[in-house]
């Protein structure tokens, strides 16, 4: 029995999310007798084997690259195919695959071309009589849903970036298999254009360890130079809620919630949000919380670790002269 | 030519009304009887309007059919959806709950055998109840078509498309051939109402409900099964530091915390 970890070499976000799935996958591997290993996809043999000594610093001993030109830019039916290819040559029970904007595209593609179960941003793993379960969070977040797999059926399982700690660095010397893939007769139907990186914020919204965002509290736009202040101040990101940046004070690819971002930092600062249900399944995952709000009855103030009732504009220009001390 | 878009629509459990403690123990069909209010999904509002807007630009003789698999209370829904502007809709109607294979089985057959002219297929990214993520993706797959998700923004004929995603790197830019399946996110475009003569041609507009025996499908094996349903564990209750008059001891007080939990 074996457990895939996948990374796409052309994803650095694939990467590290492979890293932090090792920990789920190994504690699954030593309670089922399980091989471990790392697969590559990848459009040289030097990509690939650059991932894979990526891998290695962090114990992955044995990694599969497959390799293909076609790989080099993103097409979804492509890299379905690839891995698809490997899955049914060697038939591994468990395939974990980052649900990041590209895994969580062609992962659902791979599971219906090989007949495999697909569990997606799954929490907590565990076996149960030889079949995968997997926790996962259903009704935006308010429910847990626990979902079992077939037996003995490979099941693919997407996971979120930030869903679990990576494990302490414990370099290897992996052994690296390469897999050169013929994927010529592969139908693409889609053909990468460009990509405009998002607007240059020094730390991404969904990778930060702290977040702080600002809501309508904040009271107009220009009080949002606190929000990006306190972030400095705690090296975090800026986020915000949507009712903000529908009236066009913040950017969208700052909006966390149901219809924006889903981040999971270790530290959410919440100023002036009221917490709608919409915002809070965006944060709710956040290890701890502090909000201020002047509104103590505030549904995010009943969630928060700490919670501040008081005036936003008075108190952050404080937190923010004493955390720089 | 005739093209159609067909528009995937799911009803779920409108999370606004649902409470932590609310009785759900059972992921509600599609459409089906519910302790809760339902609603469309979010992301497919925009999928609707994505495909309304390509229609307008397409003219001609282009229509949009919206197509939902579930109780065969979803007319409402669909309704609205005509209301909007869609031509026509068809419900599937099987309330067995569904793996996201068996599902795309059954919606990639509904394509084919009620809207055979389609060349193009729009479904919301993921469905809030069950944050499935894959059925659009599936749905192509089980077609052969071209698929990508996350998507913003789609413009184009009817043989090809540029389309907008949000991918890991920022921003990407996609030419996708027709036919294919597109899973739209949140658009930047406002979503449109329905006015008076949208709402009589709704009530005006049969909506069939087709069997899985009318569209020649036989349910495959499902490959995972949700098992049980339970709410989040509470959190326990936080400090609450009430700053009035008080503003530096409140400080002082969340400082002595971020330094604990050694964030500052
Ligand atoms: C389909 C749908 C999808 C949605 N998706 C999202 C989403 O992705 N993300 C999202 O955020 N929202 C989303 N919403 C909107 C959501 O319902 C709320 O309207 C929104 O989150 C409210 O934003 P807010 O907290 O900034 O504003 P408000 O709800 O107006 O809250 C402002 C808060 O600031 C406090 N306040 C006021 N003045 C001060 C002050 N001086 N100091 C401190 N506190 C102060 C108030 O007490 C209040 O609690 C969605 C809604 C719908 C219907
Ligand atoms: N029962 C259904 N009927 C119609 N469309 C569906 C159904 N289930 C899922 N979809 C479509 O697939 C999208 C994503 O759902 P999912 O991937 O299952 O979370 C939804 O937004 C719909 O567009």
């Amino acid at each position: 029995m074996t457990i895939w970890i996948v990374a796409e070499a052309l994803s650095p976000k694939s990467v590290f999310t492979t890293i932090e799935a090792l920990t789920p996958a190994q504690t699954l591997a030593s309670q089922s007798g399980s091989a471990l290993c790392g697969v590559v996809l990848a459009d040289s043999e030097a990509a690939g084997r650059t991932v894979a000594d990526a891998l290695a610093v962090h114990g992955f001993a044995q990694v599969i690259v497959g390799v293909s030109p076609r790989l080099a830019t993103y097409q979804p039916q492509v890299y379905a195919a690839a891995l698809a290819k490997l899955i049914e040559s060697r038939q591994p029970k468990v395939v974990l695959v980052a649900a990041t904007s590209t895994g969580s595209d062609y992962a659902p593609r791979v599971a219906y071309k090989t007949s495999a179960g697909l569990i997606t941003q799954a929490q907590n793993l565990a076996w149960d009589n030889g079949a995968l379960t997997a926790t996962k969070a259903g009704v935006a977040e308010s429910l847990i849903m626990s979902m079992h797999s077939a037996a003995g059926k490979t099941v693919i399982v997407t996971v979120r970036p930030k869903t679990f700690e990576a494990p302490a660095a414990n370099a290897v010397a992996a052994s690296v298999e390469i897999v050169n893939l013929s994927l010529d007769s592969v139908a693409s139907g889609t053909e990468f254009v460009s990509v405009t990186a998002e607007a240059a914020t020094r730390i991404k919204l969904e990778e930060a360890d702290v977040v702080v965002s600002g809501g309508r509290g904040l009271q107009a736009p220009e009080n949002f130079a606190l929000v990006e202040q306190l972030a400095e101040a705690l090296g975090g990101a800026v986020g915000a809620t949507r009712a903000v940046v529908d009236a066009g004070w913040r950017p969208h690819s700052e909006q966390v919630g149901q219809t924006g971002k889903t981040v999971s930092p270790k530290l959410y600062v919440a100023l002036g949000i009221s917490g709608a249900i919409q915002h809070l399944v965006g944060m709710r995952t956040s290890r701890t919380l502090v909000a201020i709000n002047r509104d103590a009855d505030a549904p995010l103030m009943k969630q928060a670790d700490v919670a501040v009732v008081g005036d936003a504009l008075t108190l952050v220009p404080k937190l923010i002269a004493k955390l720089k001390g | 030519m005739a093209a159609n878009i067909v528009v995937l629509m799911k009803q779920v459990p409108d999370n606004t009304k649902l409470r932590v403690d609310s009785a759900l123990t059972a992921m509600p069909a599609p459409g089906g009887p519910s302790p809760v209010d339902m609603m469309m999904n979010p992301f497919d509002e925009y999928a609707l309007e994505t495909a309304l807007r390509l229609k307008d630009s397409w003219g001609g003789d282009t229509t949009v059919t919206a197509l939902s698999l579930g109780h065969d209370s979803v007319k409402a829904l669909l309704k609205k959806a005509i209301a909007a502007g869609a031509d026509a809709a068809f419900i599937v109607g099987e309330t067995a709950p569904l793996d996201g294979f068996q599902r795309a089985t059954v919606l990639a057959k509904a394509v084919q055998t009620l809207v055979p002219d389609a060349v193009l297929v729009l479904g919301g990214h993921s469905s809030l109840d069950e944050a499935g993520h894959q059925t659009a993706a599936m749905t192509a797959e089980a077609l052969g078509w071209p698929s990508l998700s996350g998507v913003k923004l789609a413009e184009g004929d009817t043989s090809s498309l540029t389309v907008s995603r949000v991918g890991d790197g920022g921003l990407e830019q996609h030419r996708m051939t027709l036919p294919g399946v597109l899973a739209t996110i949140k658009c930047d475009y406002e979503l449109r109402t329905s006015n008076i003569k949208g709402v009589m041609k709704a009530n005006k507009t049969d909506i069939p409900v087709k069997s899985l025996a009318d569209i020649g499908v036989t349910l495959p094996s499902a490959t995972t099964t949700l098992i049980q349903l339970s709410p989040r564990p509470a959190k326990a209750a936080g400090q609450v530091i009430t700053a009035d008059g008080n503003e530096d001891a409140a400080i002082d007080a969340v400082v002595a915390y971020l330094k604990a939990q050694k964030f500052a």
